[in-house]
């Protein structure tokens, strides 16, 4: 069996000393070590040309399948425009009606107190108010970023309550299962502490928050 | 309707995303384009074979549209897109071993164009070379590829790989000895 490398010489594959540097004696090992890493072939790899349409078959095929497109329709955000024709005696009775179908859901479901997080309450039909908070003292800025938002990092910023390390926001998030992490000083990713997480695929985690029309879930 | 882009040369990646998670499915077609051969000799070098390779960017480059919802950061498309493909490589590695159907690496790919007789020495080197990685453990065989054959520095694989700079010169240290010892031959 051959001999390991002298230190030095795995210092000059490196690229960390250069062969001038190395004494006398480990010059031919050198020399040998870089014909070693030498005959490494740099050359590009070209694929076949018709890779490119059998991906896109592929996507299109994906693309189109019920299941896919529900899940992007559950998942992309869109600005919805309103138009309604009402009288104005009926914007006052439905603000009355909203104000006290609020003061029966906070009566039922008090809030708990600030600390690492999520919670739910009430919101539409279709979508459900959800409290993030997040406890981070020495951040300067946090944010959530998740599947509701395209995991834009700037799209949801949490507040800080008080100068207690505690950072909160409340969203409102259609009904389905989401997946989200904070953004501390906008570029640490952390997982919410409080709720369960799972694996990305890609060897980080995404906290994973359930909200069906009842609430949320963690 | 698709995120307004100019010529597919000026948009960036994080652009043509967010196009394509709005409904604009051709648009996909750029990155494809962008980053089909970028990743193929890490693909190739990782798994011995061009055809293998080519299977493992085709399914990298289907994977990350479907869960295209999941890039957290798109204007870091191309790093996300590269984890794919490795952890698409890595699970080739593993189905073969299974089966114990080594992958060799006698395809065209290293098939070495004409050289003057001089050069001989040099072809048979880099064939040795090829397969000799095929012998390193994954890990080490990633690291020798980044760094020598990708010319990434060990803070640049640290960024892509998740492995510490130290543990990275570890692996890569083990590998120089491991290949003095397949290459004795050539060298």
């Amino acid at each position: 069996m051959m001999a390991s490398y002298h230190p030095l010489v795995k210092r000059l594959l490196d690229g960390e000393v250069s062969l001038a540097e190395l004494p006398p004696e480990l010059q031919a090992e050198g020399e040998e070590a870089l014909r070693l890493v030498g005959a490494a072939d740099r050359a590009p790899v070209a694929l076949s040309p018709a890779l490119e349409e059998r991906v896109m078959t592929a996507v299109r095929s994906h693309a189109a399948s019920p299941g896919n497109r529900a899940w992007r329709w559950l998942n992309t955000p869109r600005e919805v425009e309103l138009r309604l024709r009402v009288r104005p005696w009926t914007v006052w009775a439905g603000a009355l009606a909203a104000a006290a179908g609020l003061a029966l859901l906070l009566v039922g479901r008090p809030a708990s107190g600030p600390g690492p997080g999520s919670e739910a309450r009430g919101g539409t039909r279709d979508s459900v108010f959800v409290r993030f908070v997040l406890y981070a003292p020495g951040a300067r800025r946090v944010a959530v970023a998740g599947t509701f938002n395209q995991w834009d990092r700037s799209a949801a910023p949490l507040v800080p309550a008080g100068t207690s390390g505690v950072w909160t926001t409340t969203l409102a998030l259609p009904v389905g299962q989401h997946q989200y992490a904070f953004v501390v000083d906008g570029a640490r990713w952390v997982v919410d502490p409080a709720a369960p997480a799972v694996d990305d695929g890609f060897g980080r985690r995404n906290s994973v928050v359930a909200v069906t029309a009842q609430g949320a879930q963690l | 309707m698709g995120v307004p882009l100019g010529f597919e040369g000026e948009a960036t990646d994080a652009e043509v995303v967010r196009a394509v998670l709005a409904g604009d499915v051709e648009r996909y077609a750029v990155l494809v384009r962008r980053y089909r051969d970028r990743y193929a000799r890490y693909a190739s070098r990782m798994l011995g074979s061009r055809d293998v390779a080519e299977d493992a960017v085709q399914d990298a480059l289907v994977r990350a549209f479907d869960r295209l919802a999941d890039c957290r950061e798109p204007d870091k498309f191309a790093g996300w897109l590269f984890l794919i493909l490795r952890n698409r490589c890595y699970a080739e590695r593993r189905r073969r071993q299974r089966q114990e159907r080594p992958l060799d690496s006698t395809d065209e790919m290293f098939a070495a164009p004409d050289r003057p007789d001089g050069a001989y020495e040099q072809v048979e080197r880099a064939h040795a070379l090829e397969r000799a990685l095929q012998h390193l453990t994954p890990e080490q065989r990633e690291v020798f590829v980044l760094k020598h054959m990708e010319g990434l520095a060990y803070e640049e694989i640290a960024g892509v790989t998740g492995a510490t700079v130290a543990s990275l010169k570890m692996r890569m240290h083990r590998a120089y000895d491991r290949l003095r010892e397949l290459m004795k031959e050539h060298l």
